[in-house]
């Protein structure tokens, strides 16, 4: 019975009945158990197009099940099952239905086989996923909703447009392998880009994530990134342009990572690099580049979820969330700790953590078609990973300088979420055999070779050299309050600027204008005035006596004309 | 923030005082130098084992410490320059920013904490 259900369904089921069911353990039960009825769904699940409807004459296909959307569709259910087991504590409905319409519409993206179901989710995604940033409930997080909702909301009208230009051109809404080309398929392409934060396109990710609730960031994390990669994966594999934004996009945001105060908008810039990874893998898109971006964004979702737990763990006890706020932790809250270092690990992928196995895929497959130049981008990026995720979010929380802050190790929920993400990234890590059986593709690769152990070994420990001989010597930035200016700034100050500048110009012309035509008209006023007025020549009294003059006057000259005639 | 304070290294619990090490003075050349002494070894590793890397310079002897070394110092001196021109205040983008705003306090354990305490 349960196959006949698209999987999305069953979280919007329980996104309705979380609002029947009262706040407290009950409720939080309910969120975590439906996923993981959903996992096992998807994980039994045999392979084909499930539920297909008709639609207005469209052919829709809800259910598209295959290797692909099935290893993304099972992330989605567990980490989904794991946030809201981190979430447990909460009794604010707004979040606990927002999450599961979230998850539910990311989820029926991923199985959407057709581009018109594919925009539907797609925008279901923009619209449920904002009230995880709105249930903050400030000024601030208001102010970032709204932006985020626009950004959104329009990736899913190119999307839209898109669609539209496609279905006119072939006649099929069949969401396939595309190539880039006519005006459609590269609104589609954008469409997906702006989720998947492309260089330029990405500021609505470290805007956003920082601003959500402490539970909505977790969730957040895995989703809307994701959902973009798995759609560049199945319509854009192999476009070679992919290759270089990907290398970009690992990059520009470890330089913004090091330096950014905000530990949540640090983790945000380290997932916009892990997502040029992907972008890579995708742009390669061989069958193993291919499994390498499959296996990176299942455990970039387990990880980056865990290092956003711990310092949400934080966050939760200290009401702090800033570098230049935090250190010493560790006194207290010594498992977060423990479970921040094993996120920092697996995403610096430290040989045995989960990162190692699958970020290897990718470097390998960019090396095997001569990247050459790419391949050295991304393993400059893999150190650079290093220095902020890896080094910057664990030391300067929990280790560093005391900050004084005693506070209470994390709620039981909070540490059994983040420890059993925890134990998978090491199960993965130790164990890829496990991850590599549910790629898309047979995966034929041994991550543990001495050769790529110690290589990645000597990478990742002289780049710990160096930050010691940084670090010792002062030469490592200091965590200080500040921003940084990103691309945000265009439509944050420099587009209102611009408004602003305009509208005083224009308004200064008008005024101008409209000021000289004042004058003009009042001077025909004034004169009208003067002539016509009531003091005026033309609106004179006159005496009679005047008029009998005249007319005496005018027949004297008459009389004298005929007399001299 | 909360005043649930442990008045000693005692009360904190076992990992937490195991942790403490590392704040003990000397501990941080202790680990620094016990990075120096794996890396080294490392080296050695490197020259023993057999390798055949997709591009002639993977083989190389010592490349990828070099590459990570660089790499690491590159990032740094890259994001202090970057930092020279992007820096502004917390209020760049006023006060209805996050930026400036605390995390609300109800949403959070602290005050539920301090309630314990």
């Amino acid at each position: 019975m349960l196959e006949s259900i698209p999987t999305a369904f069953l979280f919007f089921a329980m996104g309705l009945l979380a609002m029947a069911v009262p706040k407290g353990a009950a409720r939080s039960a309910l969120l975590v158990v439906i996923p993981l009825i959903a996992a096992w769904q998807v994980w039994t699940l045999p392979e084909g197009n499930l539920a297909p409807v008709t639609f207005f004459g469209l052919d829709l296909e809800l259910m598209r099940v295959d290797r692909l959307s099935r290893v993304f569709g099972l992330i989605f259910c567990l980490i989904a099952a794991l946030g809201n087991l981190y979430a447990w504590h909460l009794k604010d409905t707004v979040q606990q239905v927002a999450a599961p319409l979230y998850a539910g519409s990311a989820i029926g993206a991923v199985f959407a086989g057709d581009l018109v179901t594919l925009f539907f989710y797609w925008e279901g995604t923009a619209i449920a996923s904002v009230f995880l940033i709105w249930a903050r409930r400030t000024l601030g997080a208001y102010n970032t909703g709204l932006r985020y909702l626009i950004i959104q909301v329009g990736s899913g009208v190119i999307l839209m447009a898109g669609i539209a230009l496609l279905y006119a051109e072939t006649g099929s809404i069949a969401f396939d392998r595309m190539t880039l080309g006519s005006l459609g398929t590269w609104c589609i392409f954008f469409a997906f880009g702006i989720k998947c934060a492309f260089p330029l396109l990405h500021n609505w990710l470290q805007d956003a994530y920082p601003a959500a609730t402490i539970t909505g960031t977790v969730v957040l994390s895995a989703f809307t990134t994701k959902l973009a990669v798995y759609a560049l994966a199945r319509g854009f594999a192999g476009t070679e342009i992919l290759i270089y934004i990907g290398a970009i996009m690992t990059l520009f945001p470890i330089f913004f990572a090091e330096i950014e105060n905000d530990m949540r908008r640090v983790l945000s810039y380290s997932l916009n690099n892990q997502l040029g990874f992907m972008v890579v893998g995708i742009g390669v898109g061989s069958e193993m580049a291919l499994n390498g971006t499959a296996a990176h964004a299942f455990v970039h979702i387990l990880y980056k979820a865990l290092l956003f737990m711990s310092v949400g763990a934080v966050l939760y006890r200290t009401g702090k969330v800033k570098a230049s706020e935090l250190g010493g932790l560790y006194r207290t809250m010594p498992l977060t700790a423990t479970f921040c270092l094993v996120g920092a690990a697996s995403i610096s992928a430290f040989p045995l953590f989960s990162g190692f196995i699958a970020k290897a895929l990718i470097l390998d497959q960019a090396a095997a078609h001569h990247h050459a130049i790419v391949w050295g981008a991304l393993v400059f990026a893999s150190a650079g990973v290093l220095s902020h995720s890896g080094i910057k979010i664990p030391f300067f929380t929990f280790f560093a300088h005391d900050s004084g802050m005693r506070p209470k190790e994390a709620p039981t929920h909070m540490l059994i979420a983040m420890g059993i993400t925890a134990f998978l990234c090491i199960f993965i890590g130790v164990f890829p055999g496990t991850l590599y059986a549910i790629l898309p593709y047979e995966v034929d690769y041994h991550p543990y070779t001495a050769a790529h152990v110690v290589g990645q070994l000597l990478l990742l420990c002289f780049a710990l050299l160096a930050f010691g001989v940084l670090y010792r010597t002062g030469r490592h930035p200091a965590e200080i309050r500040c921003i940084n200016v990103d691309s945000d700034v265009i439509y944050r100050k420099a587009a209102p600027s611009v408004v602003h500048i305009a509208a005083r110009a224009i308004s200064a012309i008008w005024q101008a204008h409209a000021g000289f035509w004042m004058r003009k008209t009042d001077l025909v006023l004034r004169g009208l005035y003067a002539s016509h007025g009531p003091e005026g020549r033309m609106a004179r009294v006159w005496p009679t006596g005047a008029m009998v003059l005249w007319i005496a006057i005018l027949l004297g000259v008459t009389l004298a004309v005929i007399f001299v005639t | 923030m909360s005043d649930h304070r442990p008045a000693t290294d005692d009360d904190l619990p076992a990992l937490g005082r195991l942790l403490t090490w590392v704040d003990r003075p000397g501990s941080g050349t202790k680990l620094f130098r016990a990075l120096g002494g794996f890396c080294a070894a490392l080296l050695v590793i490197d020259l023993l084992i057999s390798k055949h890397g997709h591009f002639h310079i993977e083989d190389v002897w010592a490349f990828y410490g070099v590459y990570g070394f660089l790499s690491f110092v590159c990032v740094i001196y890259g994001a202090k320059t970057l930092r020279f021109f992007a820096k502004r205040n917390e209020d760049y983008y006023g006060a209805q920013a996050i930026d400036r705003e605390d995390y609300p306090l109800d949403q959070t354990g602290v005050t539920k904490e301090a309630d314990d305490a």
